[in-house]
């Protein structure tokens, strides 16, 4: 039992080795989730510099709510497909998949070991958006009223859940399909075009609620940032997020377990 | 036709004599096959591989060498037929036979963006605690302890070859299995792969299976082997068995060759005689007749230096053998 633990822990430490010490996609990563938020920043403060009577300061509660949408709705999630997608499809790309499996170790257990490094490199990014977000919102906040303690609280666990959720969901979809860019392509299609044009679509009715973006954007904190608004039971939003959180990582392991190596 | 009964005849032989020593067995397949639909790409292969050899297996490209190592892996479902692996049925104990296995198939795959050792540190992690404290021996025992700390991306293919090796050496394995090993590698590298072979034969008492369609190679590197051939096992056995043809030639050393050749010739014994730079080669009706030959050319004054199997590379054995079915079929 302790020596599968101690094997389990050393799989994940590997996994996050190989994953943090690919600097290019990293920094990719890193200007995936910050540059919209330095561009965003930027300009909003230039404009409340060059003519503050038509352009209210830069920060403030509702420059907080834009954050949330970015780095929970948009930027922050193309960030976890990137980051899922490489834990997912990386060793299958590189070959070493096939060498694992040589060792006898269980496949399930292969496939288990990359979500918590995925989790702590995508959480990471996360983390620090976040933190340069809020600095600018208070920062930049002037006269404007700014996030409370709760607030931020609430906002930490939010964009950790929507981050984390399609994390997971990318690791499968890579593990499913053996394929970086396939994953990479279908789930930023999704999460950035489809995703929000059916979350829009009052014709669906209550089919919108078995979306992801739906349920996130239920679940999101804070002050409305112009995203339609969708309501439904928590459990319902729970039951839709384990679904997202099941289905997806289930098929990825039966195909780690189930691939020609 | 006559030519597969001969193949099979060896086949036979030396599965009866390994037979013998079955308690050793590193590898042990009894009728393995593999179909890809209609195509077998190993068809009933039988095959003993002794504890403590470096074993060669060789083949053509597509002879099916791959697909065998990837049954006894279980990286592929046999068709039918058995399988053990130090002792243990494969798929069935596949596990626990795999944890004292190294093997690389095709060519060892690593992150190019993590160095040699960070390399090993990822494949230690599934491999078990002890392996980690196996690195550094392992890049030492294969000449890379200088470069561990530079990025794989910047490694020739030898040295990616050497860190397979190390890499496999990590879980202190019985036994290996190098699919291909010397592919792409330059003469020195090809000396420093023999040396490390031998050395984890003869000094740790490893067993190594080679794959390799480099017969020259195998032929200084391993102590066994077995050709494969379309699927089939055509013969195996100690590398001194494969090349001595037991039906072939003797090759004279004398004073006098052209003496030696008319007095031969038409010798009810001799079934055939002919001259190679300079020497005598005969084909006797039985080999017992070479000493009564012997005395007869002595006794007509020849000096004889030397008389002896003429001695054939395993490339022309193994081109012999597969042209001969290749002509049969």
């Amino acid at each position: 039992m302790t020596r599968n633990l101690t094997i389990t822990k050393q799989m994940i430490a590997a996994d996050l080795l190989r994953l943090r010490k690919k600097r290019g996609f990293i920094a990719l990563v890193l200007t995936v989730v910050i540059a919209p938020l330095v561009i965003a920043t930027g300009y909003n403060v230039i404009q409340h510099a060059s003519d503050p009577a038509a352009h209210g300061p830069a920060g403030g509660l509702q420059y907080y709510g834009r954050l949330l949408s970015l780095l929970g709705v948009f930027m922050g999630p193309v960030a976890a497909i990137l980051i899922g997608a490489e834990a997912g499809a990386g060793d299958l790309a590189a070959g070493v998949f096939r060498d694992n499996v040589l060792t006898g170790r269980s496949r399930t257990a292969l496939f288990l070991a990359r979500i918590p490094a995925a989790l702590v490199v995508c959480l990471s990014v996360t983390a620090l958006g976040f933190a340069a977000g809020l600095a600018a919102t208070f920062g930049f906040a002037g006269g404007l009223p700014t996030p409370s303690a709760s607030l931020i609280l609430e906002s930490v666990g939010w964009l950790t859940l929507a981050n984390s959720v399609v994390c997971v969901i990318a690791i499968g979809l890579a593990s499913l399909t053996g394929s970086r860019p396939g994953t990479i392509t279908a789930l930023i299609g999704w999460q950035l075009v489809l995703s929000p044009l059916l979350v829009q679509s009052d014709n669906l009715g209550s089919l919108r609620n078995g979306l992801l973006d739906g349920v996130m954007l239920f679940l999101k904190p804070g002050p409305a940032s112009g995203a339609p608004t969708i309501t439904m039971s928590v459990a319902v939003a729970l039951a839709v997020l384990c679904a997202w959180l099941l289905a997806l990582p289930t098929l990825g392991a039966w195909r780690t377990r189930t691939r020609d190596a | 036709m006559c030519d597969h009964v001969a193949a099979h005849t060896l086949v036979g032989m030396q599965s009866t004599h390994a037979n013998q020593d079955h308690q050793a067995a590193a590898i042990e397949t009894a009728a393995l096959t593999k179909r890809f639909g209609d195509r077998a790409a190993v068809d009933g292969v039988s095959l003993v591989v002794p504890r403590g050899t470096a074993f060669g297996f060789l083949g053509h490209n597509g002879a099916g060498k791959t697909t065998f190592i990837r049954m006894l892996l279980g990286l592929t479902r046999a068709s039918s037929g058995t399988a053990n692996v130090l002792g243990l049925p494969v798929p069935a104990m596949r596990a626990q036979a795999l944890a004292r296995v190294g093997a690389i198939v095709e060519e060892p795959s690593f992150y190019p963006h993590l160095t040699g050792r960070e390399n090993l540190r990822v494949a230690a992690a599934v491999r078990g605690p002890e392996a980690r404290e196996r690195i550094g021996g392992a890049l030492r025992r294969v000449g890379l302890d200088k470069r561990a700390g530079d990025r794989v991306g910047t490694y020739s293919l030898g040295m990616r070859q050497r860190l397979g090796v190390a890499r496999c050496l990590l879980s202190d394995p019985e036994l290996l299995m190098l699919d291909e090993p010397m592919n792409g590698l330059d003469p020195g590298g090809m000396l420093d792969m023999r040396r490390m072979i031998r050395e984890l034969v003869e000094e740790e008492g490893r067993t190594v299976l080679i794959s390799s369609h480099l017969l020259g190679e195998v032929e200084k590197t391993c102590d066994v082997a077995a050709i494969i051939d379309r699927g089939h096992v055509i013969a195996q056995g100690s590398i001194d068995e494969l090349v001595d043809d037991k039906a072939g030639e003797l090759v004279i050393e004398c004073d006098d060759a052209e003496r030696a050749l008319n007095l031969l010739a038409g010798d009810p014994a001799v079934r055939r005689l002919r001259s190679e730079h300079g020497a005598p080669r005969m084909s006797l009706t039985a080999r017992e007749y070479a000493g009564e030959l012997n005395s007869r050319l002595v006794g007509a004054g020849v000096v004889v230096t030397r008389l002896e199997p003429a001695r054939r590379s395993l490339e022309e054995r193994f081109l012999e053998m597969t042209t001969r079915l290749e002509v049969a079929a």
